[in-house]
């Protein structure tokens, strides 16, 4: 659950005094769009990303890349006149659920992840997050996903559990998720299997509704007007 | 008339997947009742199962595997790999023999004994990957046919065609990088049902980009989209692929009535599908498909579908 193994540790830095055009071509080499910028202690002191780069280039080198000229003149802007100065860090012990708050409070792509010292350790970006929640649905593995409601109760889902169990069936994963009515909830159980058929019946005769796939609903509820 | 083989071996029912287990004996052997009833069975031609050669079924299935299978099914197990893959002694065997089944009716295509046939096999093929069985699958039967078609027959170009409900990720992925082999798929959204492929981005890699085409169905969807995609998608694809054979993984667990998927084909969608790949096929491959038996749960549904199957094929 700590950042610490979510991070990306081998994390592609950029020195300050370098330019515009090495930080350009080290993104698109690694496909990525965050520099942490360091010093030669790896203290972070700050970030590049592709946009800061983007609003730096002049409009002739967007129109004609290999435009010489253009590229002289940009190649004294050096990284650390464009770079974000203390960026927002996140400690290697912030959990994975910090981060998903954060991230989205403060609208950034990525954030270093430097120890108590300052030093750089890591660095977590959206990708890293969205292959842990992807981790977290288990679909990577071969399965049926299935949406019970029940209401909202102490012991529905040991209910559930036990008659999936007695299938001889095993859990991909299990989520629990608001539902439009407030007195009830979703239950998405992601099954390793193939055959649902029975469990879907089961359910039903346990006094479950079996959710219409077509009705499912991950993201939060919108408001009701 | 087309000259149509069947294969169909009593052996196949040895497969026993135990009480509860929706794919059953039981429904070869409501194939086998649906194509007699229809008079049919005297106009086709039988392909006799042997148990396919072990060098055909590893070009697809690494030794390992193929020995562990083995050893698994022997040792009196009932179960290889998943709670899904409920097997007994004979399975091994009965695996073998539908390869091998399958493989012979390549064979008789190829050498003008037939000209197309319809494979009521089982164990099924689809979701079987190079080490690993999955989904009812162990040996992946077309995808194994598709390999003897390229290096026994020398073979150019092969569509495979998957209308099962489920994605066929075995056979996806042992053809991905292979530009020769075309895998075209409809089945219900992965993300409602197993086993979680078969996305539409998913369009195979490297030289094979280009060359898998995955168009998942809605829940509730039928016949409507079904052709539509096939309008749009599968048969413009023959005329710019233009595949020398066509195999068929089929699967009749579209069906409405039947309680593996959420999809709503009618049985008059089933006959459509194969009557307008026959023509296609006919058009561009010499009329030369192979079809193979995949899904299908739905036991008082099965006779008629496969009866209908079976009479298109002869109808050519």
């Amino acid at each position: 659950m700590f950042v610490s193994r979510s991070m990306t540790r081998k994390v592609i830095t950029i020195d300050k005094e370098a330019d515009i055009f090495e930080a350009q071509a080290k993104m698109a080499k690694n496909s990525i769009r965050h520099l942490p910028v360091v010093d030669k202690n790896n203290f972070l002191i700050g970030i590049i990303t592709d946009r800061s780069i983007r609003t730096a280039l002049p409009y002739d080198l967007f129109k004609n890349p290999a435009d010489q000229d253009a590229r002289k003149k940009i190649s004294d802007l050096k990284i650390k006149d464009i770079m974000t100065k203390e960026p927002i860090t996140i400690s290697p012990m912030y959990t994975i659920q910090d981060a998903l708050l954060l991230i989205q409070e403060k609208k950034v792509g990525a954030f270093p992840v430097v120890d108590d010292k300052g030093k750089l350790t890591g660095i977590l970006s959206v990708r890293d997050l969205l292959r842990a929640f992807t981790n977290v649905l288990g679909i990577g593995e071969p399965g049926t996903l299935l949406c019970v409601l029940v209401e909202e109760k102490v012991g529905q889902l040991k209910k559930i559990v036990d008659a999936v169990t007695k299938e001889n069936i095993s859990f991909g994963s299990v989520l629990v998720a608001r539902y439009w009515d407030k007195n009830k909830r979703a239950v998405f159980l992601y099954l390793l299997t193939l055959n649902v058929s029975r469990v879907k019946k089961k359910m039903e005769e346990l006094g479950f509704e079996i959710l219409n796939p077509m009705e499912w609903y991950l993201d939060q509820l919108p408001q009701s007007t | 008339m087309k000259k149509t083989g069947i294969l169909y071996d009593k052996r196949f029912l040895l497969h026993d997947t135990g009480p509860y287990h929706p794919e059953m004996a039981a429904r070869l052997e409501a194939i086998m009742q649906g194509i007699k009833s229809g008079g049919l069975l005297e106009k086709l031609i039988s392909v006799s199962a042997k148990p396919a050669d072990l060098k055909w079924i590893e070009t697809i299935h690494e030794p390992d595997y193929i020995q562990k299978f083995k050893e698994v099914c022997l040792s009196g197990c009932r179960e290889f790999e998943s709670a899904d893959n409920q097997i007994c002694y004979d399975t091994y065997e009965a695996a073998r023999l539908a390869a091998g089944g399958v493989l012979e009716a390549v064979d008789m295509v190829m050498e003008g004994k037939i000209d197309n046939a319809f494979c009521a096999v089982r164990p099924p093929g689809h979701h079987a990957e190079s080490g690993q069985s999955m989904g009812f699958c162990y040996f992946n039967n077309v995808a194994i046919a598709a390999r003897v078609l390229q290096r026994k027959w020398d073979i150019k170009k092969i569509l495979i065609i998957d209308f099962d409900v489920h994605h066929g990720n075995g056979t996806q992925h042992l053809f991905e990088e292979d530009p020769f082999v075309y895998y075209f798929s409809t089945h219900q959204h992965p993300s409602f049902a197993f086993p979680g492929t078969g996305r539409e981005f998913e369009k195979g890699r490297l030289a094979g980009l280009g060359f898998t085409k995955n168009c998942p169905l809605l829940p509730g969807q039928g016949d409507k989209e079904l052709k539509k995609i096939y309008k749009t998608e599968l048969f413009p694809l023959f005329a710019d692929f233009k595949p020398e054979f066509v195999l068929l993984s089929t699967g009749f667990d579209a069906h409405i009535d039947d309680v593996m998927s959420d999809l709503k084909f009618s049985s008059d969608c089933f006959e459509w599908i194969i009557k307008e790949i026959i023509k296609q096929a006919n058009q561009y491959a010499n009329g030369r498909i192979i079809s193979v038996l995949e899904g299908g749960y739905s036991l008082e549904r099965l006779p008629e579908l496969a009866k209908t199957h079976a009479a298109a094929l002869l109808d050519g």
